[in-house]
């Protein structure tokens, strides 16, 4: 009974070994566990919220390439998205500064004050398209963090403004 | 010089095994929201949103802890420019720089424990700001690492 046993098992794992490579097995084991440890890794937004709760999404009302946009309320440059991004996110080839000014703007779809990070993109020359300058809370140079005079392009790669982004960090806490 | 002298530094603060304690400063009165809301305003423009830092701009994060070792490194986070010259009355200052230590110094805080800022020691320490801060800062680490390698009594 025993050696019927073992020529059955030897004959099987004969056929399994001439049917499959080892190396095939380890290929698709990496593919597998390279898959899944691929999923957490999606791009997904974490720039601008502190590992808690994503901020809570404004209403939108208005166009992010119009100056007048309400979160636009305190920016100085050229808007990224007439310059093929968005309000939130660099055009190609340009990196977006880790370095912000940051402020509040009064959202009026949802009544709400939201706390922006003003972003600039860097690595192009200047867009050049939509203009904006509105200066809400703008403070003098001396108070460097609160100022839209200077060039944010601080810890990219190069230090050539290209356009401004202004990205939702959250909802203002109500004092 | 200074550079060189801030990676040993770093270096000997890292390879300090420390592993902190239940967090101290849980007994102060800490706002979460808006202590988040003033370290938005006031902090992640150049800390960053999770207090890594970038290049020049030093890390809170896994970093911050080791100058609650001193009274001269807890006087240090207070008389930097950014903390010492902010917006921030005293109670919200020492709000956010218990929030920070909470949030971001993990493996840093001294294994002791640490006693959190008050609003009275804040406002004390605030007065000074300091002005050659990158060879006041890498003062301040060498005395703690000098302080961290000296047995016990």
């Amino acid at each position: 009974m025993m050696s019927f046993l073992d020529r059955l098992f030897e004959q099987k794992a004969r056929g399994v070994a001439q049917s499959s490579s080892r190396r095939g097995m380890l290929k698709k084991l990496g593919g597998a566990l390279a898959g899944v440890a691929a999923v957490p890794l999606l791009p997904v937004a974490r720039a601008d919220h502190h590992g808690g709760p994503a901020p809570e999404k404004p209403q939108e009302q208005g166009s992010d390439t119009d100056c007048d946009y309400w979160r636009y309320c305190a920016i100085d440059g050229f808007l990224c998205s007439c310059c093929g991004g968005s309000a939130s996110s660099c055009p190609p080839g340009t990196e977006m500064s880790p370095v912000t000014w940051i402020g509040t703007c009064h959202n009026p779809a949802d009544g709400r004050n939201y706390v922006i990070s003003y972003n600039d993109c860097c690595g192009k020359s200047s867009c050049g398209a939509c203009l904006c300058q509105r200066d809400e809370g703008d403070r003098p140079p001396y108070r460097p963090d609160k100022t839209n005079d200077i060039n944010w392009c601080l810890g990219t790669a190069s230090a050539t403004y290209h356009c401004s982004a202004a990205v939702v960090v959250g909802v203002a806490f109500a004092e | 010089m200074v550079t060189l002298a801030l990676r040993q530094c770093a270096i000997a603060l890292l390879s300090l095994s420390v592993v902190p304690l239940a967090l101290s400063a849980s007994a102060a009165e800490v706002n979460k929201a808006r202590a988040l809301y003033h370290y938005q305003m006031f902090c992640q423009g150049c800390h960053t949103p999770d207090g890594s830092g970038n290049g020049d701009i030093p890390a809170l994060k896994d970093f911050m802890g080791y100058f609650m070792n001193t009274d001269q490194g807890r006087a240090f986070l207070v008389r930097v420019p950014g903390s010492a010259t902010s917006k921030l009355d005293d109670q919200e200052l020492a709000e956010v720089l218990n929030w920070c230590l909470a949030e971001f110094a993990g493996v840093s805080l001294p294994v002791q424990g640490y006693a959190p800022y008050s609003a009275a020691e804040v406002s004390v320490l605030r007065a000074e700001p300091l002005e050659e801060i990158e060879q006041h800062r890498a003062a301040v680490l060498l005395d703690i690492v000098k302080q961290r390698q000296q047995p016990a009594l």
